[in-house]
């Protein structure tokens, strides 16, 4: 129906060559594993805070496709990490005795592993639908209350429920996680995040964001473009929720409270509401902070009060740094722009726009 | 029967309580289009004002009259002061900016309340629970058979407060030049600024008299309960706007009934279900009714101006 | 509502069709018994003072609002009820009188949202069977943006021509890249007209394109939008307060006041209806422009 004349097609002004765009974070990907090895040597605790941290990144990265993309805004999203920590840490404990016989033990736990992740990401994937289709369909306001309510809504479930060990919680869940595990799905979310933004997808997301009303009037289905993202979302806290289960000793109601979701809305803020990389930054920010603090203070010998105190103090501190943030830089550390945007000007960067 | 009627009683009692605090989030919203987060939490600091002021009067001085009268009042007073300092601090800056803004630096007050007072640093009370001194000694108002309805005086006295608050609420939005600006402001406050209401003070105003309302309704809760913790802020505070998003938010008589609905509901489940689920409950029911109504019982989902 | 269905009178179905809507806010009726009528071809106006319900209307005819009464036909299919979204894909796109850019994206990214959202996945389907193939279709289609197949890359690259195609045609090019939030005011009205095109559409509506406009961009801009509803086939409705603009571009005039239609046809014939001069024009215009009428 419209007539365009065949224009050269300008090639988009990137960096990297077209033929290995597809595969690029691949690339990147290997490198930092070779970095990791190393880091990862023989010490528990650097696992343990790498592991931690991992899944803090899940957690920001994919709330922000919500908070941040669409301009929506969750703070129930460690309902939804529960959810898929319950799942998939039920499913490997009745799975413990089984084995794939014509696997080494090793690969086979590692497989299970990977059904029990996924069927607990698909749960809470649907737990988003579920809570999605009728609360996206209001304002935005009336989402947070909802997202929170249905938190709540989990919280009373697992305390009522034998299976998942009611307020006591779940132990013994086999120790199947690794940081290997844990990044392979932070290099999945990320590269979810970043090709979700770049395309077509991620443009509707980004105007429902900038005007709901225009969007729909452009033809964006919006509500089905809200739920999608909430979904994808969930789906990843989800899984951040299943690896958190693999290598904590126990997860209880607890581990997944308001508090929890709030401290994830703060990375996501912090980092710049819609910024995959501010997210990822705050993320390893705000993981690695409070424990170096509560290193330096163990480490000086004060008594373990003062140590203790770090974790108490946390909670109040995250709720002022959002209103100075709020009052000061609401674009938080990147804004919309991702790391290479921010970066001195002699690295070559990417063409202006979101993708 | 008399089981139900006890309940009914109890329901009615706890959804006056809520319904009080609703009013604050429900009047904010009106004027400002704002979900006021840290509603909940202004209404914690002011029960611990009250407690504060309870143990200053000692024993004997808080049981009378004028001893209540003053733990109400100073409360009261103290909340509309913090109300005043966060809306003029934290809100009006951010009045022209996205919606957005204003919701995150709510949660972040709420959080940043709810979580300080949980330290036990300076004068902060820690998080643990204290009890709530019987500023009105209970008794048997109304008994009826061999104790199956029970009716306490300071559920009596809680409901008769919380209806008289209503009433003057009403007559103030609905029979004064203050409400008439309050409205105004409410339909479009920068119209209102155009036609000379003084928007910034009707909107300050709002907040100190809602956080009032909080305070007042945060100690009957805690006479109720005998107790104040730094997270009650947020449990009743939930209630309450989810009272509020029942009714309709924005709606004065919707949040009433909405908060007595759900007190209702609250109880129903507690007296026949288990009381572990009862904070469930509250946004099951929640859900259910946006499903069915999505601006609440009374609310209309105004159409936004295009 | 006989008026609506023959005012221009070609063989041609009608694109648009408003038979008899009405709607009220509470008390207020904004609009009362509006009809219309817009074929291929045609390039009709819309006038009246302020808070006559002209912007009414354009909500009602695009899903925004839901008539209190009376039906809204688009490309043949009643609309009541359905989405902005869907009506848009059945041809219809509009612009906003307070300019609604997607600020923050830039002046490419704009019309690419427009663009895409019309394209090969989204048919003009409603029945239950379609929307599951729309929605599958859909969930494929973000398999293809994660892993950047070849026909991905290539699509993008199609929205990409398209979308730099309408820039130009609006006189846009040198602006791709920027923000649309930094744009001059009459650039980003015309920006709403590229992006509006993006989604393909066979009618257009244009709520005072040329608001803010001095006169000569005003007649600039009147003589692009009737040079685009020859180049794209549409059929336009424009909304504009200039009074000599209007009678100078549009072939057939709709006049409302208080939500009612007070009185249509060609410009000569408008322009001298009494009640038109007593209502739009009134005191004020003819004090002001000395009886230009
Ligand atoms: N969502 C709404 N809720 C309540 N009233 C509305 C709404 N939308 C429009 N109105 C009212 O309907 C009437 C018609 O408004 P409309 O915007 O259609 O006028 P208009 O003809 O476009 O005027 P203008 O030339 O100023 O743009 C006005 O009185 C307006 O206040
Ligand atoms: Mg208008």
């Amino acid at each position: 129906m419209m007539e365009t004349p065949a224009l050269p097609v300008p090639e988009a002004r990137s960096v990297i060559p077209a033929g290995l765009r597809g595969i690029f974070p691949v690339l990147v990907a290997l490198v930092l594993l070779a970095l990791f090895q190393w880091l990862v040597s023989e010490s528990p605790f650097a696992v343990y805070l790498l592991s931690v941290m991992g899944v803090n990144i899940i957690l920001a990265v994919s709330l922000n496709i919500v908070n941040g993309m669409t301009g929506q805004f969750s703070i129930g999203h460690a309902g939804f990490m529960a959810v898929g920590a319950y799942i998939s840490g039920v499913l490997s404990l009745n799975l413990k005795e089984v084995a794939l016989s014509f696997l080494p033990v090793a690969a086979s736990d590692q497989v299970l592993f990977t059904v029990a992740l996924l069927v607990g990401g698909l749960a809470a994937a649907a737990c988003g639908f579920l809570v999605g289709l009728p609360s996206l369909r209001l304002r935005g306001d009336y989402l947070a209350i909802v997202t929170l309510g249905f938190g709540e809504i989990i919280r009373v479930v697992v305390q009522n429920t034998n299976a998942f060990g009611r307020a006591l919680g779940l132990s013994g869940i086999p120790q199947y996680s690794s940081p290997y595990m844990v990044y392979f799905w932070v290099f999945l979310v990320v590269l979810v995040a970043r090709r979700i933004a770049g395309s077509s997808h991620g443009r509707s997301l980004w105007a429902i964001r900038e005007d709901e009303v225009a969007a729909e009037a452009m033809g964006v289905d919006t509500t089905g473009y809200k739920v999608r993202s909430f979904v994808i979302s969930s789906f990843f806290a989800g899984i951040a929720g299943g690896l958190f289960a693999h290598f904590v000793p126990i997860i209880n109601p607890g581990s997944f409270t308001f508090v929890k979701s709030m401290e994830i809305v703060v990375m996501v803020v912090l980092g710049g509401l819609g910024s995959t990389t501010g997210a990822i930054v705050a993320a390893i920010l705000l993981t690695l902070l409070p424990e170096g603090m509560r290193s330096l203070f163990n480490a000086l010998g004060t008594e373990g009060s003062l140590a203790q105190k770090v974790d108490q103090i946390r909670m109040p501190i995250y709720g002022l740094l959002l209103v100075v943030l709020m009052l000061s830089r609401p674009q938080g550390l990147f804004g919309v722009r991702e790391l290479w945007d921010v970066l001195p000007r002699w690295i070559p960067r990417k063409r202006r726009g979101l993708s | 029967m008399a089981q139900l009627l006890q309940h009914l009683i109890n329901g009615l009692a706890a959804g006056t309580i809520y319904a009080l605090v609703a009013l604050g989030y429900t009047m904010v919203y009106g004027v400002l289009k704002l979900i006021n987060f840290a509603h909940g939490d202004v209404m914690m600091v002011g029960v611990y004002m009250g407690y504060a002021t309870a143990f200053a009067l000692g024993r004997e001085a808080r049981n009378s009259l004028l001893g209540v009268a003053l733990i109400f009042a100073v409360a009261m007073l103290g909340c509309a002061l913090l109300g005043f300092l966060i809306e003029r601090f934290a809100y009006r800056p951010l009045r022209e900016k996205p919606r957005l803004t204003a919701l995150i630096t709510a949660i972040g007050i709420s959080f940043a309340l709810s979580y300080g007072f949980q330290l036990d640093i300076g004068f902060l009370p820690g998080a643990s629970p204290r009890a709530f001194p019987e500023v009105i000694e209970p008794k048997e108002w109304i008994v009826i058979g061999d104790r199956d309805v029970v009716v306490w005086n300071w559920q009596v006295i809680s409901f008769l407060i919380a209806v008289a608050l209503m009433v003057a609420l009403q007559y103030l939005v609905f029979r004064t030049r203050f409400g008439r600006a309050m409205r105004a402001v409410s339909w479009d406050h920068r119209v209102a600024a155009l036609m000379g209401i003084p928007t910034d003070r009707v909107i300050a105003l709002t907040f100190m008299l809602g956080s009032a309302l909080a305070a007042g309704a945060g100690l009957l809760y805690a006479i109720k309960d005998t107790s104040v913790s730094p997270l009650m802020g947020l449990y009743v505070g939930l209630k309450a706007f989810v009272a509020a998003v029942i009714g309709g938010i924005g709606h004065v008589p919707g949040a009433v009934v909405g908060a007595l609905v759900l007190g209702l509901v609250e109880e129903f489940v507690v007296g026949y279900a288990a009381s572990t689920w009862r904070d469930a409950v509250a946004f099951g029911f929640l859900i259910l009714v946006l499903l069915v109504k999505p601006g609440g019982l009374f609310g209309r989902v105004a159409a936004e101006k295009v | 509502m006989s008026a609506a269905v023959s005012v221009t009178g070609g063989a041609q179905a009608p694109l648009l069709q408003a038979d008899g809507v009405s709607i009220q806010f509470g008390g207020l009726k904004a609009l009362t018994d509006f009809s219309l009528t817009i074929r291929q071809g045609d390039l009709l106006g819309l006038i009246g003072p302020n808070g006559a319900g002209k912007s009414t209307a354009f909500n009602v005819l695009t899903g925004v609002y839901q008539p209190t009464r009376g039906d809204v036909h688009v490309g043949g299919q009643r609309v009541n009820g359905l989405k902005p979204h869907q009506i848009n894909h059945l041809g219809l796109a509009r612009t906003f009188q307070n300019i609604r850019l997607f600020r923050a994206l830039t002046a490419l990214d704009n019309v690419k949202v427009a663009c895409r959202a019309q394209g090969a996945l989204h048919p003009h389907v409603l029945g239950v069977g379609a929307k599951m193939k729309n929605a599958l279709g859909n969930y494929r289609d973000w398999w293809r943006a994660l892993l950047l197949t070849p026909g991905f890359q290539a699509e993008e690259r199609e929205l990409t021509r398209q979308a730099e195609h309408l820039l130009e045609v609006m006189g846009l090019s040198h602006r791709r890249d920027e923000e649309a939030r930094n744009l001059p005011y009459g650039e980003q009205r015309r920006l709403e007209i590229a992006r509006a095109l993006g989604t393909k559409p066979k009618v257009l509506l244009l709520d005072e394109p040329a608001a803010g406009m001095n006169t000569r961009e005003k007649a600039d801009l009147m003589v692009l939008i009737r040079k685009l509803r020859d180049d794209f086939q549409l059929g336009v409705l424009v909304i504009e307060h200039d009074m000599k603009l209007v009678m100078g571009i549009c072939e057939h005039i709709t006049v409302l006041d208080h939500g009612e239609t007070i009185a249509r046809g060609a410009p000569a014939q408008v322009r001298s209806d009494r009640k038109v001069i007593e209502a739009y024009l009134g005191d004020s215009y003819l004090e002001s422009h000395g009886g230009a009428a």
